[in-house]
């Protein structure tokens, strides 16, 4: 447990100061296990013109000294293939979104190797404003510290904005669905009743033919 | 001068934590996640929805159990049978925490959860001989506000989602069984005439006794 604990922490803590370094946003991410066969897999729905970012690296929970291998793809909705790599121990990939949808990203072990049970697979997945390069910002513009800060502020504001906006639209479309649907159920109705009758008069009309027919009546 | 930048690069840094967006996994039977805390007292917070349930006979789903493990093991949060909630507590310890969801029946279940670790820099975080520059405390508290009405987005999103495939659902089905109402209607009077027929042919009614 305690050996557990260390090697997590201590590949968290050099994940942070090497982005300490950098400058970069300290993002820590989730930690998921691999399962020994299978794949896992984890998705987010992203609509298009948006800018995704992921980190991901492997350790091995029972021995820290020998590295797993995972392999990694990530689809896009629509079935293309965005990132295949295969037999790493720390990948990351980068891409703009072209359509909304489904975005899949799924890591399975290599099966050339030795049987290891206890792999854990920590992600970074940052999206939007969170991918931005505000290191880059800051040199461009010649800002730091709390301007620097103030400025990520305001763009989390205007994400939120946005946001709510992507709400209101698509909670307008949705009560669009829920009215017709409602519509719908009210016409469908009426016209199982009129079939109905429709098909009780059939019935009768043609029964009453057939035993005329048959000179019964 | 160089301390306070020193001191204001490291307030960067551990006020700019947990960004990670809304992910979904699939929930077949226990799948846990995982995320590290640094700081004994930070606040977790963060909301999950079940975006699957498509249940067609039988009562409703009796939704999925989510629970938040301490790195000691002991059970911090336990939430039972729900379809979706939010979360939101303070970190006894630092170290790694669990966070896993249950499904208890067979059929899988997509979640799609986001989970954030806010930290507020305080007293304990800067060396003896610096203090703590009060405007930097505010700007973390006000990030950590803006992150929790994203969050909150974060979660409406998610649950807008699932209103979503449910609204779907409930059009196909309607469209579905009236159409298979009618024709189940035109095959049963149908079958009901051929049936009167038959009685009235002459092969049965001759042997009538």
């Amino acid at each position: 447990m305690a050996p557990r604990l260390i090697s997590r922490a201590a590949v968290a803590v050099l994940l942070l100061l090497s982005m300490a370094s950098s400058l970069l946003p300290a993002a820590r991410g989730i930690w998921l296990s691999i399962p020994s066969t299978g794949t896992k897999c984890v998705s987010e729905e992203i609509h298009s013109n948006v800018i995704v970012l992921a980190d991901y690296y492997v350790i091995n929970e029972d021995k820290p000294e020998h590295v797993p291998k995972v392999s990694s793809r990530v689809t896009s909705p629509y079935g293309n293939n965005l990132h295949h790599l295969e037999n790493v121990t720390h990948g990351q990939f980068a891409f703009t979104t072209s359509e909304a949808g489904n975005y899949l990203a799924c890591f399975w072990l290599d099966e050339h190797q030795e049987h290891v049970s206890n792999v854990s697979l920590g992600l970074e997945w940052k999206t939007g404003i969170a991918a931005k390069d505000w290191d880059s910002v800051a040199k461009k513009e010649k800002i730091e510290g709390v301007e620097l800060d103030l400025k990520r502020l305001e763009a989390s504001v205007e994400s939120i904005h946005q946001n709510l906006i992507y709400l209101k639209e698509r909670e307008a479309e949705m009560r669009e669905v829920s009215e017709q649907t409602n519509g719908k159920v009210a016409w469908f109705s009426i016209m199982a009743l009129s079939v109905c009758i429709a098909v009780a008069a059939f019935q009768l009309w043609y029964l009453k033919r057939y035993f005329l027919k048959k000179k019964l009546i | 001068m160089e301390m306070k930048q020193i001191y204001v690069l490291a307030a960067l840094l551990l006020s700019f934590v947990g960004r990670i967006s809304s992910l979904s996994i699939t929930v077949n039977d226990v799948e846990c996640v995982y995320e590290y805390v640094f700081y004994e007292g930070d606040a977790i917070s963060g909301n999950f929805v079940v975006v699957d349930h498509d249940i067609f006979w039988g009562s409703d789903h009796p939704g999925i159990d989510f629970t938040v493990s301490s790195p000691g093991g002991n059970v911090v949060h336990n939430i039972k049978g729900t379809s979706g909630d939010k979360f939101e507590l303070k970190a006894p310890r630092s170290g790694m925490y669990k966070f896993c969801f249950h499904n208890p029946y067979s059929t899988p279940e997509t979640v799609s959860f986001y989970i954030h670790v806010g930290h507020i820099p305080n007293e304990h975080d800067v060396a003896k001989d610096e203090h703590l520059d009060p405007i930097n405390v505010k700007i973390a508290e006000l990030r950590e506000a803006l992150e929790s009405v994203t969050a909150e987005q974060k979660y409406l999103r998610a649950r807008d989602n699932r209103h979503r495939h449910t609204n779907e659902s409930t059009r196909k089905r309607v469209i579905g069984y009236t159409v298979g109402e009618y024709l189940l209607l035109a095959a049963v009077s149908s079958l009901q005439v051929l049936y009167i027929r038959r009685l009235f042919s002459k092969s049965v009614a001759y042997n009538r006794v």
